[in-house]
């Protein structure tokens, strides 16, 4: 995908297009020439050794053997019955909300919010999935509540992105009490209005009727939701590498000042941008909901919002990689419980392996920049 | 006891919770660094507070194994964010993830011990001052520690070398490195520094104020404090008025509900959020321009 | 032109991450594949001639909302998972601090891999999932804490289960009322749902049963364990002039300690706690789930749940001798007379009455159970109004 891009090299001699990516690309040759493919290789492999290392020291204090953990989580993740699909399912939420945080990365924005605008977008959602019921068929139900989902989610984000070219409000920290806010927003819903009468008194919102319900695919338990997430993904790396909102992104993201003088519309661009992130994730949060949940329920997302911050980060904001990356959480998710089950360890030993895993490319950073 | 007054002295309280690692989230912004993973370190702190007090019966040795528990995960970060140049935001998140894991782990054994907290003191004299004497004199030392931890880090950022350093450090690092210091260390220091007392309020939260230890226990308030400090507009002083502000927030529900006033308890849970968010536009109209420079280029995404 | 040096840079770097992530990948797979599928060696259970598929069943699953040892509702869990391994011979699968998301779903699936027939789904909002799952596994027996199945016909495959939790916390109730000085009871919980309600009634319906004065003033924390805001809840309450608190909520030492600082007593929920403050507990309410768990594994073993008492909403009861839910012991403030007119109470609930029998008032003034009535478990479970006496919003 990037393969006929990746060689082009500043002809000599020309007069670089703006100062920072002429530097960035001369300091790429550089880091090429200091550090061969080789060199390269063997400090990610030898980092990542460490890492798994680490998660096995971790678990070798609470007397499991490491070899039988690592196994367990494999076995659990990829060759158990019914894993492969679950792997798939649990990355639909992760995969939009990652990209809802590389889109306004492309601008420079920073979106931690992705918890909330899932939340968000499966509360609306369901407002429109359990007040439409059986009025519509099943096909134009799904459209409009991807539509609600996707709306509220949009909004949720756009409110960050326009507080922050309205009064210089920070992006990450409003996204992140937006995170707070929307938790409780559905909280109140379930508890209050919204909570299902036939439900025993439980916080939970009336179940989507069967129309309703994202369709299974090819008899397995994959559903429809799945196949969006893949196409989105695809239509995001589309939009944001070959359009021209998605270059005028890129300038806005490498240099503001140069980008206001070439007469873009910053400000616009930022505040779309975090709407079109906010969107993706409330997409996220429909999908999960019509597909999965079915209902809604309190902490049904799980902190897939975060999980999916730093799926972005490992998939260094490329659409497709990070795809692969939330697909990589997604499954270490799912191999999770194997580790209770067999080795009695705590549950939550998992999101040490997460951190460790996502740890390995941080600590590579410099290999990145040390020509900068 | 009127219940405004049980609001303020609870919110003091909590407040405090809250003013330690915002302080610490503070003083490492100012030298360029912001730390998503306070969270984190306060767990961590909790945690080590809270085994170090089972093992010695001191809950004080708590406090200062929550003051190492927390740095150590504000090492790492420092150390990814400085020496290994990673995304800040990114770093600390995985940070916190780090934190919930390994607390969660090593934690199991902890649950539901108990330790002697720390006494509540009553300060002679001033305790016993109408109104003032129960809001903020009958508390844990900690809390006293954070009414002259505030002013001291104050003092010690705009008053001595050291802080002017630190402060350079956030807006210009070359300038600092010209200056024959080296800006690396003293982020790495202020980072590490800045966790230590964002593990002292994961301690105040174990052995100080709850007595217990629970996985989780934070439950966002790491979060918490580092919005505080961006609408405080890394100001020390204004750190404390957040926080106490989030404190009273939380207490409020509390006392409101006690007293059978009717509430809803949902938007009453988004007040301390919503106030922040307020905050923020209230105090972040023209407050890029006061943010560290080092800082604001460090929280533009630009990879 | 600039675009293209761009993304030239960017994929450059994408490359050492993410070959770094596909290499851990493929270095997990190859241990995988390497050692086989050795996790898998679970007790596989022996094919039975009975139409049930779960008859003979040798691996039993549980779920745990929270830690095991958390001296309240997953410890009591915890402790009766271990009673049934030693008194029922089976394999048990145990899995705690199991979030109620998508997790309830991956750990029952993993449970069914490793060999499970039987999986006890221990937490109120695991219902959604537990459901979900025995519609797609008609062969796993799912069985929900909670007896709130409201959805009609019940699946041949699923059971929920729970107790008369409001008759013990109505007898702690007694104690606290009998004690107090200020007539003012603190009580810290979550959410109102029914099960909290109930709680909440229960317990200012028994205080009124020896102090009419006695009024039980509510606190919500919105989270089951968020220690900050339970000592808030405490503090609060306790300046209100609460002298003795209770609670519902799953981690219970936090309002405990709050008491004991402030030399209040308390009457406990889950779990006996009285090792946290011998002199201010009272008594409490104390799950003790194994002979329960152990009926229905029994039954199940013996291919005759499906149309058993189990297999609907089942409710453990005084009355039947069945409650998983019990009087813990007393503390050493409660005096004899009131531990006497506790037991009688007791014994009076074993012999069939209810603590909800009108005329029983909402503290709104509406009638919650009219006079000569007497509320059935399927009402109660749908309680929403506090009754007379309690102060809330």
């Amino acid at each position: 995908m990037t393969t006929a891009t990746e060689d082009v090299s500043p002809p000599p001699g020309q007069s670089p297009p703006d100062g920072p990516s002429w530097r960035a690309a001369g300091s790429m040759l550089e880091a090429f020439g200091r550090f061969p493919g080789w060199k390269r290789l063997g400090a990610a492999v030898g980092v990542y050794l460490v890492c798994l290392g680490l998660f096995a020291a971790v678990v070798g204090t609470q007397k499991a053997n490491p070899i039988g953990v690592y196994d367990s989580i494999v076995h659990s993740a990829l060759f158990s019955p019914g894993s492969l699909p679950e792997v798939l399912l649990r990355a639909v939420p992760i995969v939009l909300a990652a990209l809802a945080v590389s889109v306004p990365a492309r601008a420079g924005l920073v979106n931690v919010g992705g918890e909330g605008q899932l939340i968000i977008g499966a509360v609306a959602a369901t407002g429109v999935g359990v007040d439409l019921g059986r009025s519509v068929p099943g096909p134009l139900g799904w459209l409009l509540m991807a539509l609600a989902g996707t709306a509220a989610g949009a909004l949720w984000g756009g409110i960050a992105g326009l507080l922050r070219v309205a009064v210089s409000a920070n992006e990450a920290v409003t996204t992140l009490l937006m995170n707070f806010i929307a938790n409780d927003v559905m909280l109140y819903l379930l508890y209050q209005p919204w909570k299902d009468p036939t439900g025993g008194g439980q916080p939970e919102s009336r179940p989507l009727v069967a129309t309703e319900v994202l369709p299974r695919l090819f008899g397995s338990s994959i559903n429809l939701g799945v196949i969006v997430a893949l196409v989105v993904a695809l239509g995001v790396y589309l939009l944001v590498k070959r359009t021209g909102w998605g270059f005028a992104l890129r300038v806005v993201g490498g240099n503001q000042e140069a980008a206001r003088r070439a007469g873009l519309p910053v400000k616009r661009l930022m505040v779309s941008s975090m709407a079109v992130g906010g969107g993706l994730a409330g997409l996220g949060g429909m999908l999960y909901l019509a597909g999965t949940q079915i209902q809604l329920l309190p902490g049904g997302t799980a902190t897939y919002g975060y999980v999916a911050f730093l799926a972005a980060f490992l998939g260094r904001h490329d659409p497709l990689k990070v795809v692969l990356a939330a697909l990589a959480f997604s499954a270490v998710a799912v191999g999770a419980p194997g580790l209770q089950l067999n080795y009695g360890l705590d549950g939550n030993v998992i999101d040490v392996l997460l951190a460790l895993i996502v740890a390995a490319p941080l600590a590579l950073s410099a290999y990145r920049k040390r020509a900068f | 006891m009127n219940g405004f007054e049980q609001a303020l002295t609870t919110g003091v309280e909590g407040g405090t919770i809250i003013l330690f690692p915002a302080l610490g989230e503070l003083i490492g912004e100012r030298a360029g660094i912001v730390n998503l993973g306070t969270e984190g370190c306060m767990l961590a702190g909790a945690l080590a507070a809270y085994a170090a007090g089972a093992a010695t019966g001191s809950a004080w040795l708590g406090v200062v194994a929550g003051l190492f528990g927390g740095a150590a995960v504000g090492f790492l970060h420092s150390w990814l964010v400085v020496k290994q140049r990673a995304d800040q935001l990114a770093s600390g998140l995985v940070l916190w993830f780090l934190a919930i894991g390994l607390t969660s782990v090593l934690g199991t054994a902890y649950v539901s011990k108990t330790v002697t907290a720390l006494p509540i003191v009553t300060v002679p004299g001033l305790g016993s001052i109408p109104w003032i004497g129960p809001i903020l004199f009958r508390h844990d030392p900690l809390v006293y520690a954070s009414y002259v931890l505030v002013p001291l880090v104050w003092w010690a950022l705009y008053r001595t070398r050291a802080g002017l350093v630190l402060r350079a450090t956030g807006e210009r690092p070359e300038v600092v490195s010209v200056a024959g210091r080296r800006p690396d260390l003293v982020q790495i220091a202020a980072v590490t520094f800045g966790a230590g007392l964002a593990g002292i309020g994961g301690a105040q939260l174990s052995v100080g104020y709850v007595d217990s230890w629970f996985d989780d226990m934070t439950n966002g308030y790491g979060f918490i404090a580092v919005a505080v400090v961006l609408f405080a507009a890394w100001r020390p002083i204004l750190v404390l008025l957040g926080s106490y502000v989030f404190g009273v927030a939380l207490a409020a529900a509390a006392v409101l509900q006690a007293h059978g006033v009717a509430v809803n308890q949902y938007l009453l849970d988004t007040l301390p959020y919503l106030v922040s968010l307020v905050a923020l536009v209230v105090f972040a109209r023209g407050g890029r321009s006061r943010a560290p420079e080092g800082l604001a280029r460090a929280l533009t995404n630009t990879s | 032109m600039q675009h293209k040096l761009r993304s030239a840079r960017g994929s450059a770097r994408l490359r050492i991450s993410i070959g770094a992530a596909s290499l851990a990948v493929a270095a997990l797979g190859v241990a995988g594949l390497g050692s086989g599928a050795a996790s898998a060696t679970s007790s596989r259970a022996t094919s039975h001639a009975s139409a049930e598929p779960w008859a003979g069943a040798k691996t039993v699953g549980f779920i745990m909302v929270g830690e095991e040892s958390d001296e309240g509702y997953n410890q009591a869990v915890y402790a009766a998972s271990l009673r049934v391994k030693k008194d029922l011979g089976v394999t048990t699968l145990l899995a705690a601090n199991v979030p109620e998301t998508q997790q309830v779903t991956t750990v029952m699936q993993q449970m069914v891999n490793e060999g499970a027939k039987i999986i006890f789904a221990t937490s109120y909002g695991y219902q959604s999932y537990a459901y979900a799952f025995a519609k797609s596994h008609p062969k796993v027996l799912v069985l929900h804490q909670g007896g709130t199945y409201t959805g009609g016909k019940f699946p041949a495959n699923v059971g929920t289960y729970f107790g008369e939790a409001y008759d013990p916390v109505s007898l702690g109730g007694m104690a606290a009322g009998a004690i107090t000085k200020t007539n003012k009871l603190g009580f810290v919980y979550a959410f109102p749902i029914p099960q909290t309600v109930d709680n909440v009634d229960a317990f200012e319906l028994g205080a009124l049963s020896v102090n009419p004065k006695a009024k039980t003033y509510t606190v919500a924390t919105s989270a089951w364990c968020d220690p900050l805001k339970q000592k808030s809840a405490a503090a609060a309450l306790l300046s209100q002039g609460a002298d003795v608190l209770t609670q519902h909520q799953d981690c219970q030492s936090t309002v405990i300690e709050a008491a004991k600082a402030a030399h209040a007593f308390v009457v406990g929920y889950h779990y006996a706690a009285e090792t946290l403050d011998p002199s201010g507990w009272l008594t409490g309410s104390v799950w003790d789930w194994a002979p329960l768990y152990e009926n229905i594994i029994k039954t199940a073993q013996a291919g005759k749940f499906t149309g058993s008492q189990y297999n609907g909403n089942f409710i453990g009861t005084f009355k039947s001798g069945d409650n998983p839910l019990t009087l813990a012991p007393f503390g050493s403030s409660v005096t004899k007379s009131t531990q006497a007119k506790i037991l009688a109470a007791e014994a009076k609930l074993k012999s069939g009455t209810s603590i909800f029998k009108g005329p029983i008032y909402c503290n709104s003034g509406k009638v919650l159970v009219p006079a000569g009535k007497t509320a059935t478990p399927a009402q109660i479970n749908q309680f929403t109004c506090f009754v007379k006496g309690v102060v809330a919003s």
